[in-house]
């Protein structure tokens, strides 16, 4: 018991030999695993521990009485001026400052420092410690290179994607002119312009037709999705009514629904309105129904929904859902992705350019809105639009 | 009064005094630098104070790039503050770059300023050979700039708090970055780079408005040399070389810094444009 109060006595006796600030430090100073400074106002030195004596090869000789900055390298000499001092007078505090020290030798020393500016015996001195950054400050080096590396990346695939984008567009203009020669000539030949046809002529005739309209329809959803990408749609933004819009784009599947013997019904209030534009809600919609007719069984069924969206009231939302044979979760976000088409046991491989619903999602989030899918394989699917509320 | 520039700048103005005194921070700081000093003046004088577009509490979505490349856009700055409090026989303080702002500001309208008082001024912080000493080499500056890197978006800001992870002390992370003056790495950048990057010797000689410049000892961002230089340099300035030491006496030497304003400030203006040195 005795021991302790001793041994207290120690303890503070050291602490009041540094709040001294004699120039002999507390021997524990001296073996602390990083440097330890004070200096006045004017930046002179007061002490110095052993260890930052041996980081930068000096003598406490050599540093006493001589500037702070004497210690830096050039450019954080002027840090200290311009950030470092401030921050100690304004906030009486500086912490995780990085600087460069200057050794005896010009050698250069990564530090962070951390420093207290306070009243002692009855002038201002601060006292700073110094803690040596050698890994981390590679590690530093290598994040902030990284960060530069990947913004470097981010404008560089930015831009082979505008190439890529310009490059689609263009090809697109110019695949369509002899594509459109070669239908108009074909329709020549099918009318006998240049003679009579035979049978066997025609049929060919008809399959080149086809051919030439399948190619078509494939360039110009690549050439609408490189228009999207490269930002060169302009949206005509208007106040809709869902059901108006719902009603106007069935006429244009319905041969298709009446096809394959499906039942359709329609709930949309009539007091729905969306800010949309028309031409392109109305494309997202039929695409939507296409696809929905084409992945559905002979006596299914569709439906369409119109609701002001559950989370949030400025928003609205048009659900077109099926029976159909659904896509599996795994792959539910792969059918926005251009060129994508879901193989599925269920169903032959449908014809299509594997487009539409990426151009689809695209134009809905250029309306300011967003074009999500729910399914559940061998049930069906939903497709939600999502439009600000009009 | 134009409250747009005030809000834009953070202009603040105090003092019962009808003569204005506008201070003018220096880089890496913003106003709060004078709080030491301003008090003195706040009886006789109208104290005006201001943040650089890009500094402390000043509107960052006015910060404009090309506007503040160069220094000309900071002395932009000062002649807007001037206008829009509409100030006349302004005493212009200014420290360390801010000498060279108030400058170019009295060259482009000499008539709305009394005096300059210059801490600490530099027209030229990069050594030119053969005869021309600023002080530093490119790649001092180039060190400083690194040094900054680390500190706005190196350690201290970019990585300190991800690393950190202190979610029960937010104000840890935040801290530091209240205390640097200027929070944007990249405008604090082009600060540096038009401050220390600057030549504006060829300013001086056209200044028609009398100028104390206070010299400090041993500073080593604006050695006596420089000092020297403008003093011989500027028309109609004043010389005094303080006992402070560094490049902040308004901080660490404010009641010097009191008095030697005082004293140049009671001088009639007609002998402060003599180009006598004082010591």
């Amino acid at each position: 018991m005795a021991k302790v109060p001793r041994e207290s006595a120690e303890l503070i006796d050291a602490r009041e030999r540094v709040a001294d600030d004699r120039p002999v430090l507390d021997p524990l100073l001296d073996t602390a695993p990083c440097g330890f400074v004070s200096f006045d106002d004017d930046g002179r030195v007061r002490v110095a521990n052993r260890t930052l004596l041996d980081m930068l090869g000096y003598s406490l000789g050599e540093v006493l009485d001589r500037h702070v900055e004497s210690m830096l390298a050039v450019g954080s000499r002027i840090f200290y001026q311009t950030h470092f001092f401030p921050l100690l007078r304004l906030h009486g505090r500086a912490d995780e400052i990085f600087l460069l020290l200057r050794g005896k030798s010009g050698e250069d020393v990564a530090v962070l420092a951390n420093a207290v500016r306070r009243e002692r015996g009855g002038e201002w001195i601060t006292d700073a410690v110094l803690l040596r950054l050698v890994e981390r400050r590679k590690f530093e080096d290598a994040l902030l290179d990284a960060r530069h590396v990947a913004e470097l990346a981010v404008a560089a695939a930015e831009e082979a994607n505008r190439a890529k984008s310009d490059f689609l567009a263009m090809m697109s203009h110019e695949l369509r002119t002899p594509l459109n020669a070669i239908g108009g000539y074909v329709q020549l030949l099918e009318m006998g312009v240049h003679g009579p046809v035979t049978p066997a002529q025609a049929e060919a005739l008809g399959r080149v037709t086809r051919s030439q309209q399948h190619l078509l329809r494939l360039i110009n959803d690549i050439l609408n999705l490189a228009r999207i990408e490269a930002g060169r749609v302009d949206y005509d933004l208007q106040t809709l009514s869902l059901h108006d819009i719902v009603m106007a784009t069935m006429p244009m599947i319905e041969p298709q629904i009446a096809a394959k013997g499906l039942r359709y019904d329609v709930d949309v209030p009539l007091e729905l309105k969306a800010a949309a534009d028309r031409e392109k809600l109305e494309q997202i919609l039929l695409n939507l129904l296409s696809n929905a007719t084409k992945f559905t069984h002979e006596g299914g069924a569709l439906r369409i929904e119109g609701a002001v969206a559950p989370d949030r009231d400025d928003f609205v939302e048009l659900k077109v859902s099926d029976t159909g044979v659904g896509i599996p979760s795994n792959r539910l976000e792969l059918v926005f992705e251009p060129f994508m088409q879901v193989e599925s046991s269920h169903a032959a491989r449908v014809e299509g350019t594997g487009l539409g619903l990426s151009i689809s999602r695209d134009l809905a989030r250029g309306m300011g809105g967003d074009l999500t899918a729910e399914s559940t394989l061998g049930v069906g699917s939903t497709f939600t639009i999502r439009l600000r509320r009009g | 009064m134009n409250e747009a520039v005030v809000y834009r700048n953070n202009v603040k103005v105090f003092g019962s005094g009808k003569q204005p005194m506008l201070f003018a921070h220096g880089f890496g700081c913003d106003q709060n630098m004078w709080r030491f000093v301003t008090p003195a003046f706040a009886d006789d004088y109208k104290v005006v104070l201001f943040d650089y577009v890009g500094s402390g509490k000043s509107d960052l979505s006015s910060y404009d790039a090309e506007r503040y490349s160069t220094l000309g856009g900071y002395a932009s700055d000062v002649l807007d503050v001037c206008h829009a409090l509409d100030l006349h026989d302004v005493i212009f303080v200014g420290h360390s770059v801010s000498s060279m702002v108030g400058v170019l500001a009295a060259n482009r309208e000499p008539g709305l300023f009394e005096r300059l008082i210059l801490i600490g001024p530099s027209p030229r912080y990069i050594n030119e050979a053969p005869d021309y000493v600023g002080g530093f080499e490119r790649s001092d500056i180039e060190g400083l700039l690194e040094t900054m890197d680390k500190n706005y978006i190196g350690w201290a800001n970019f990585l300190a708090p991800a690393i950190m992870k202190n979610p029960e002390h937010p104000e840890l992370a935040s801290e530091l970055v209240a205390s640097f003056c200027s929070t944007d790495p990249v405008i604090a950048r082009r600060f540096a780079e038009a401050t220390f990057f600057a030549d504006n010797r060829s300013d001086l000689a056209g200044v028609q408005v009398p100028s104390l410049i206070m010299q400090c000892s041993e500073d080593m961002i604006a050695p006596n040399a420089v000092g020297e230089y403008v003093s011989r340099a500027l028309p109609g300035s004043t010389l005094r070389l303080l006992r402070a030491t560094g490049h902040c006496p308004h901080m660490s030497h404010p009641e010097e810094t009191i008095a030697v304003m005082r004293e140049y400030l009671r001088t009639p203006v007609e002998s402060g444009q003599s180009a006598a040195r004082v010591r």
